[in-house]
């Protein structure tokens, strides 16, 4: 890039549209970061200091936001006071047995499903498809009655079947379409070579690997973030973090820095594990529709 | 052809006479033409068993069944019945008819619909130009990971956060709506008016990032070569951009808007906790009533007829998502 001696013109327009993405793309990213921005910092504040905002109109004051003394009591107080740690505990079994079990399952599915054809196929994908799109309350309203006839409410056991319903669909439906991509041949050769029908599946596992590992997290985030079925299934004796982030919030008091803190302790998790999968990301979030 | 081969064009041996052998044949080996028989394992890779990959899938279909299926015809049946909390009694279409009468069920649909809407409009066109902006930009790594950051949080937190920022005595945002003059006194989740674009906001804010991220693969697939004939040809960027990204574009933002239109019906957590359907009812979305009439009065007959209404319509919108996924791969982007 030393000696670039053509000189490039660019019509106005194009400066313009320059000018004007980089205002707004700044614009843009402030609004987008700021709520993450605004949690982690008031987590480390003390209650007054939070409430700390300039009067209207003057911008000046905005810097009052970082006039602060951090402190580490809110995390204290959830996990001192608070039992956050069970509730940890709680969400990762629950996440974690659900996304186990989708996978395991899903994947034996989701090979047979690519290697068989017939009748009636369209029609079980459809049904598989459509749970996992169900709004959730809808799909709450008869798991609720069912699980209370079989005792399931408010235990880790029902609510790792709740989510089940959305993360072994989504698994069939994407692992499916890994399995596509691995051309029968190699299964083929295997059995030429002596290998069991099993163990020809078991050989080609390491082909879609990563993918199958991108996915566990995917169904562990979905499951993780989920608010309705633990607030209503898991109600009682499996409170996960959201739910008892939601219950930080009282009519009299709401503990602000605690419940930022709470909102650090089910977030970050989540943020770091997306940014470890994020090739699959948007795979995984469009079902397969889109690949990157 | 599960038999596999076992009789290559041979008479059959007569019972009880022995096959010639190659090999390992120490005392009794029979002089006889090699010709009559060639034997083979009767169970070489039998072809494809399909009862093998029923087996396979039989665990995910038990559990899908309990989990989907079962409920579903629950559902059925709840919806004819007056279920609380005990046993329920029949009571036949009188869940259905008096949905007709409900005002706040239609209102329900109305404002999801609204919800829905403005909640897409922003989205699409926000995120679209964000996509244009970002692709091929110097930081697009970096800016790519920062748009990510909103889309794992947990929607329940992000709700809290935003309760935060709303709040009328000391939210960030109110002041900063305050300051700008776009806000009288008065908080923004307590006021009919700005409540309904409150919850809209926090779902652009979190989901515009999907948007985003999807067109941007679109954008990649654009072929240059088109775009390059076209500039030669005179046309300006814009026109460019009308004229051939877009319409290259169409079918991924297709499968954005069906999604978010999908999710915009699956997830209430954000709303729930802003606003729970206040106030005023201003934001109760159908999902939210729902919620309240099942789970807070427990009028589990009643909430299965307004499921089941939602679900009927869900799964004709999922029937066009389908058939969007399903068409051959080179039509796809």
């Amino acid at each position: 890039m030393a000696s670039r001696d053509v000189v490039q013109y660019k019509s106005p327009l194009a400066v313009a549209f320059k000018i004007f993405s980089v205002i707004f793309l700044s614009i843009y990213l402030i609004w987008t970061l700021l709520p993450i921005f605004v949690m982690f910092v008031s987590s480390f504040k003390d209650l007054l200091e939070a409430f700390n905002i300039p009067e209207v109109g003057d911008w000046a004051g905005v810097m009052v936001f970082f006039d602060f003394s951090p402190t580490l009591k809110h995390y204290q107080s959830l996990f001192y006071d608070n039992n956050f740690g069970e509730y940890m505990v709680n969400s990762l079994i629950a996440a974690g047995g659900s996304a186990v079990i989708a996978v395991t399952f899903g994947s034996m599915a989701a090979y047979s499903l690519s290697r068989v054809e017939f009748r009636g196929k369209g029609d079980l994908f459809f049904w598989i498809i459509s749970t996992r799109m169900a709004p959730v309350v809808a799909v709450m309203v008869p798991l609720y009655a069912i699980f209370r006839s079989f005792d399931l409410i408010g235990t880790l056991p029902g609510l790792i079947l709740a989510y089940t319903t959305f993360n072994l669909p989504f698994a069939i439906w994407i692992l499916k379409g890994f399995f596509d991509n691995v051309p029968y041949s190699i299964e083929e050769a295997q059995m030429v070579d002596g290998a069991t029908r099993f163990q020809a599946f078991m050989s080609i596992l390491p082909l879609v690997a990563p993918g199958i590992a991108a996915f566990i997290v995917l169904c562990i985030l979905f499951a993780w973030n989920d608010f309705l079925f633990a607030a209503i299934i898991g109600s009682g004796g499996a409170k996960t973090l959201p739910v008892a982030t939601r219950e930080l919030v009282q009519p009299q008091n709401i503990q602000w820095g605690a419940i930022m803190a709470a909102g650090v302790v089910t977030t970050l998790p989540m943020m770091l594990l997306g940014l470890v999968i994020r090739k699959y990301l948007v795979t995984g979030m469009t079902m397969g529709a889109v690949k990157e | 052809m599960t038999s596999g081969v076992t009789n290559l064009g041979a008479a059959p041996l007569p019972p009880g006479s022995k096959l010639f052998r190659a090999r390992g044949t120490s005392s009794d080996i029979e002089a006889r033409p090699a010709t009559t028989t060639l034997s083979l394992p009767s169970r070489l890779n039998p072809a494809a068993p399909r009862r093998y990959y029923l087996y396979l899938m039989a665990p995910a279909i038990a559990v899908l069944a309990f989990i989907s299926l079962y409920p579903f015809v629950w559902l059925i049946v709840m919806s004819l019945q007056n279920v609380g909390v005990g046993e329920g009694e029949w009571v036949g279409l009188k869940n259905y008819t008096r949905l007709f009468s409900d005002e706040r069920f239609l209102e329900g649909w109305v404002l999801l619909a609204q919800y829905s809407a403005m909640c897409l409009a922003l989205q699409l066109s926000i995120g679209l130009l964000l996509a244009v902006i970002v692709n091929g930009a110097r930081w697009e790594k970096f800016l790519v990971t920062a748009l990510l950051m909103p889309m794992m949080m947990a929607p329940a937190v992000a709700g809290l956060v935003w309760l935060f920022l709303y709040n009328g005595t000391f939210g960030w945002y109110h002041w900063l709506f305050q300051s700008l003059g776009m806000l009288e006194a008065g908080s923004i989740l307590s006021s009919t008016d700005t409540a309904m674009l409150a919850i809209v906001l926090v779902d652009v804010w979190q989901w515009t990032p999907l948007i985003t991220l999807i067109a941007l693969a679109g954008l990649k697939r654009v072929p240059q070569d088109q775009l390059e004939a076209n500039m030669v040809d005179g046309a300006s960027p814009l026109r460019n951009f009308f004229a051939i990204t877009l319409p290259n574009l169409y079918p991924v933002l297709l499968i954005a808007i069906m999604l978010r239109f999908m999710d915009n019906f699956r997830f209430i957590d954000a709303a729930l906790v802003l606003t729970g359907g206040g106030p005023a009812d201003s934001t109760k979305i159908l999902p939210i009533y729902l919620f309240e009439v099942a789970f807070k009065f427990f009028k589990l007959g009643r909430g299965a007829a307004i499921a089941l209404t939602l679900l009927v319509v869900t799964i004709i919108l999922g029937k066009l998502l389908v058939r969007i996924f399903e068409k051959p791969k080179s039509e796809r982007v």
